[in-house]
């Protein structure tokens, strides 16, 4: 049964995945090949895009569309635990945001092909951010997954990017170091704000652990739609 | 219909927005204060409220759509619509009420800022800042959320309408960019005093948006969207807008790019006849748009100057870096001058000056011919420690040879044997004129020799006029005069435009010349050049300019006057020479200048790129 859910879902999100790998492709090609700015700055432009672009789009109506349509009643009477529909549609998203990065990161390195920064170095970079991307999504699953409307969930995941900004203003002002390995864009920052990569990687699993616990309790527990 | 009934409903419809929008746009701010009383500066905020007062635009748009979509979902709706209501009353009382508290919350940061400024910062409030950084978010404000506002009326989903509103919003602040206007003054207008520019598409943006608001509700036009249609207009929309920018900024086309051996100093390209040579080195030959070296000589050690040192004097050279080239038969010879000079305290005396032309034997470069033109030297001493000026250029077979306000004519049919023909002592006026009014007709004297062509005293002295300094002239290879159709025009550029200045008589002294039309450069060239004469040059009725990473190309000849063919940007790279070849391709020797940290595995690479000339 946890198949055809993960089926229907990637049915479903199949052209957030087209949107956002065709998007991504064409930006790199046009990016890539016209040089105005150095492949490094480019990849590092397209990847920021990506970063905010690619979890709103994904979070827009993964789980409000189901309550906005009225659908999650129908969902809800299928004979399958919840948490199993909260990870298909978790999965399908995570697998789509890996993809649209791994793609754009692949097509970085052959377009640029070392000619200015070290082989595999823009993939690395490029999928740094879309390991920042995946948790920032992850967070707003915590935040999000109730929401009715699209609306809600714009509203969550701009929630999510400026609360973490936040986090992360307050923690470099006040040198602590602690919390900045808990924000996602230290996965990015790293060289910038100077935290470790083995306590940044330590924290963020953490954090991402419990983030997906809380966000697969709170869809667990919809009740008033019932 | 009670007025004020409706702006307090629509007070109390919009308290929760406004107190989230409230706590989110004071959040930096009060962070910012806390952080610097915690450090015992006092209770003030200055640098968070410009991000914060940024957000402001975003945050109003979102106060549009909530404003708007509490009236507008489908049972309120058809519940006011089935009353006696003045629709277009409702929806301005909505719109203002709306904006007007909007704008209330994008205060608050700047209040605090100023207050809190004035109350605990010892050194004083940064009047500039609040003068030129708070009014245009503001501005941008009352943009999007009019935008936001009509295309929730239209649309009726917070969320997209909000989308659209934002996106409207980038396009009517980027567009003009993008485009090419040739507004008279954009460059003060929109670098300098970007108000002035800003508030009319401001002004007449939200103004057009509250009209439609009013139609659109008052007949009750509904967009049904989808979010998958709307994602892929957004997409579309974002794609030509860059497609819009890389044709404004990108539009040469590399045809071949080339990576050469590092060497010391800039890299030069320099004609010889219907060849180009490269650092005094190579031959460049392009066979179907590949670029190949071949070296003048077969053991890539030979240099092409052979350089008399004499002890306690130093010298300077023209050309600078690369050399003046001449064919004869089938011998290549280049000339150079040197000059010799001797230090006293910080001033430069200058003892001997020399032109001296080298053949290649085969092997290298030796000096087949020198002339002493120290004659010249009527005022030796450059008492400011300043290169003296020296230029020199080849018309047929004479080489006229200036050096500080003198000329000599040489003679170099045989450039084994060099003759003087004539000489003019102290006859250049120094100088460079600033023009206090370009409108008005002014005259560059001409330059007296009986020796060469008038058409080309014309175009030497306009250049000698222009481009004859001490510390870099490239007289001897390029000129910014034009001749075309019995008409000589020549070109300067300015960091706000190139103008364009018509020859209209002449008499035995002077050439009488008229500025004639001028080219603003749009907001996109000035970010990406910063211009100045030093690498502009006219040949083939196209002006070539070129400043560090940029290389511009126009046509001079259409009858749209000035006009820009062609941008080539690389940031990062550095165009050290070009050259324009026989066929018009353009071959430019660019160095990476700069790499972003541990990301290149070399810090330093020069290319040769051969470019499309743009039509």
């Amino acid at each position: 049964m946890f198949r055809m859910l993960l089926w229907k879902e990637w049915k479903e999100n199949l052209w957030k995945l087209w949107f956002c790998g065709a998007a991504s492709v064409v930006f790199t090609i046009m990016l890539f090949r016209i040089r105005i700015i150095p492949d490094f700055a480019n990849c590092i432009l397209i990847s920021v895009v990506q970063i905010f672009a690619v979890p709103v789009i994904y979070s827009l109506d993964i789980f409000s569309g189901e309550i906005s349509n009225r659908t999650i009643h129908l969902l809800f009477k299928i004979p399958v635990k919840r948490w199993m529909l909260f990870f298909s549609k978790y999965l399908v998203s995570a697998i789509g945001i890996i993809l649209i990065f791994l793609i754009s990161g692949l097509l970085m390195e052959l377009m640029s092909g070392g000619r200015e920064a070290r082989m595999l170095f823009l993939l690395k970079t490029n999928s740094l951010y879309g390991m920042a991307g995946l948790v920032l999504f992850t967070w707003f699953c915590a935040f999000g997954c109730q929401s009715r409307s699209e609306a809600g969930s714009l509203v969550a995941m701009f929630g999510v990017f400026v609360g973490w900004g936040i986090v992360l203003l307050w923690s470099s002002l006040c040198d602590v170091t602690w919390a900045e390995r808990f924000v996602p864009y230290s996965l990015i920052l790293m060289r910038i704000i100077k935290v470790g990569p083995v306590g940044t990687a330590f924290s963020q699993i953490l954090a991402f652990v419990a983030v997906l616990v809380i966000a697969c309790y709170r869809y667990v527990s919809i009740r008033r739609y019932l | 219909m009670r007025v004020s009934g409706i702006i307090h409903q629509q007070i109390c419809q919009l308290k929760w927005h406004l107190l989230a929008c409230l706590g989110l746009i004071m959040v930096l701010p009060i962070e910012e204060a806390v952080v610097n009383l915690k450090a015992g500066d006092g209770f003030f905020s200055t640098n968070m409220t410009f991000p914060a007062i940024m957000f402001g635009p975003l945050l109003a748009g979102l106060i549009a759509c909530a404003n708007v979509q509490g009236d507008l979902n489908e049972k309120r709706y058809i519940f006011w619509r089935s009353k006696p209501a003045n629709v277009k009353l409702l929806i301005s009382l909505k719109f203002f009420i709306g904006l007007i508290s909007s704008l209330i919350i994008l205060a608050c940061p700047v209040v605090f800022a100023f207050l809190s400024n004035i109350i605990w910062n010892k050194e004083g409030i940064d009047r500039m800042f609040f003068r030129f950084y708070v009014p245009l978010p503001i501005l941008v404000a009352i943009m999007t959320y009019s935008l936001c506002f009509a295309s929730n009326v239209l649309v009726r989903k917070t969320a997209r309408a909000w989308l659209i509103g934002m996106l409207m919003g980038c396009l009517l602040l980027v567009l003009p960019f993008m485009l090419p206007l040739d507004y008279k003054d954009f460059v003060s207008d929109v670098i300098f005093l970007p108000f002035g520019f800003y508030l009319a598409i401001i002004l007449v943006a939200s103004a057009a948006a509250f009209v439609f608001a009013l139609y659109a509700a008052q007949h009750d036009w509904h967009l049904r969207t989808n979010l998958k249609g709307l994602l892929w207009v957004v997409a579309g929309l974002v794609f030509v807008l860059m497609m819009l920018f890389s044709s404004q900024i990108a539009n040469i086309k590399v045809l071949h790019e080339k990576e050469i051996e590092p060497s010391r100093g800039r890299f030069r390209l320099d004609n010889a006849g219907d060849s180009i040579v490269f650092q005094g080195q190579s031959y460049i030959d392009i066979d179907k748009n590949n670029i190949s070296l071949r070296n003048i000589s077969d053991n890539p050690d030979d240099r092409i100057t052979y350089m008399p040192r004499m002890k306690d004097y130093s010298v300077q050279i023209y050309p600078r870096s690369g050399r003046l080239y001449k064919k004869a038969g089938n011998d290549v010879y280049s000339l150079v001058i040197y000059a010799y000079y001797r230090r006293e305290g910080k001033a430069r005396v200058y003892e001997k000056v020399y032109l001296r032309s080298y053949g290649f034997s085969g092997k290298s470069w030796i000096p087949v011919c020198e002339l002493d033109i120290s004659d010249c030297l009527t005022n030796r001493v450059n008492f400011i420690s300043v290169a003296m000026r020296i230029a020199m250029r080849l018309i047929g077979n004479k080489v006229v040879t200036c050096v500080n306000d003198s000329y000599i004519v040489v003679d170099a049919t045989n450039p084994g044997e060099l003759k003087r023909i004539e000489t003019k002592l102290d006859v250049l006026k120094k100088g460079r004129p600033f023009f206090h009014n370009r409108q008005k007709e002014f005259a560059i004297p001409l330059v007296p020799l009986e020796e060469i062509g008038l058409e080309e005293r014309i175009k030497l002295s306009i250049d000698l006029k222009y481009q004859y300094r001490s510390f870099k002239s490239a007289i001897h290879e390029s000129s910014v005069v034009d001749v075309y159709d019995d008409k000589i025009a020549f070109f300067l550029v300015t960091h706000e435009d190139i103008a364009r200045f018509d020859v209209t008589h002449w008499d035995k002294e002077k050439v009488y010349c008229k500025f004639s039309a001028a080219r603003p450069f749009t907001i996109l060239e000035v970010m990406t050049t910063s211009h100045y004469s030093d690498g502009t040059f006219v040949k083939n009725g196209k002006l070539y300019s070129f400043l560090n990473d940029a290389l511009m190309v126009f046509d001079i000849r259409s009858n749209r006057r000035i006009r820009r063919l062609g941008h080539f940007v690389r940031m990062n790279y550095e165009i050290e020479d070009m050259a324009v070849l026989e066929d018009g391709k353009i071959l430019l020797c660019v160095r990476r200048v700069q790499d972003p940290r541990k990301s290149s595995p070399n810090k330093r690479k020069w290319y040769l790129y051969l470019l499309e000339n743009p039509q």
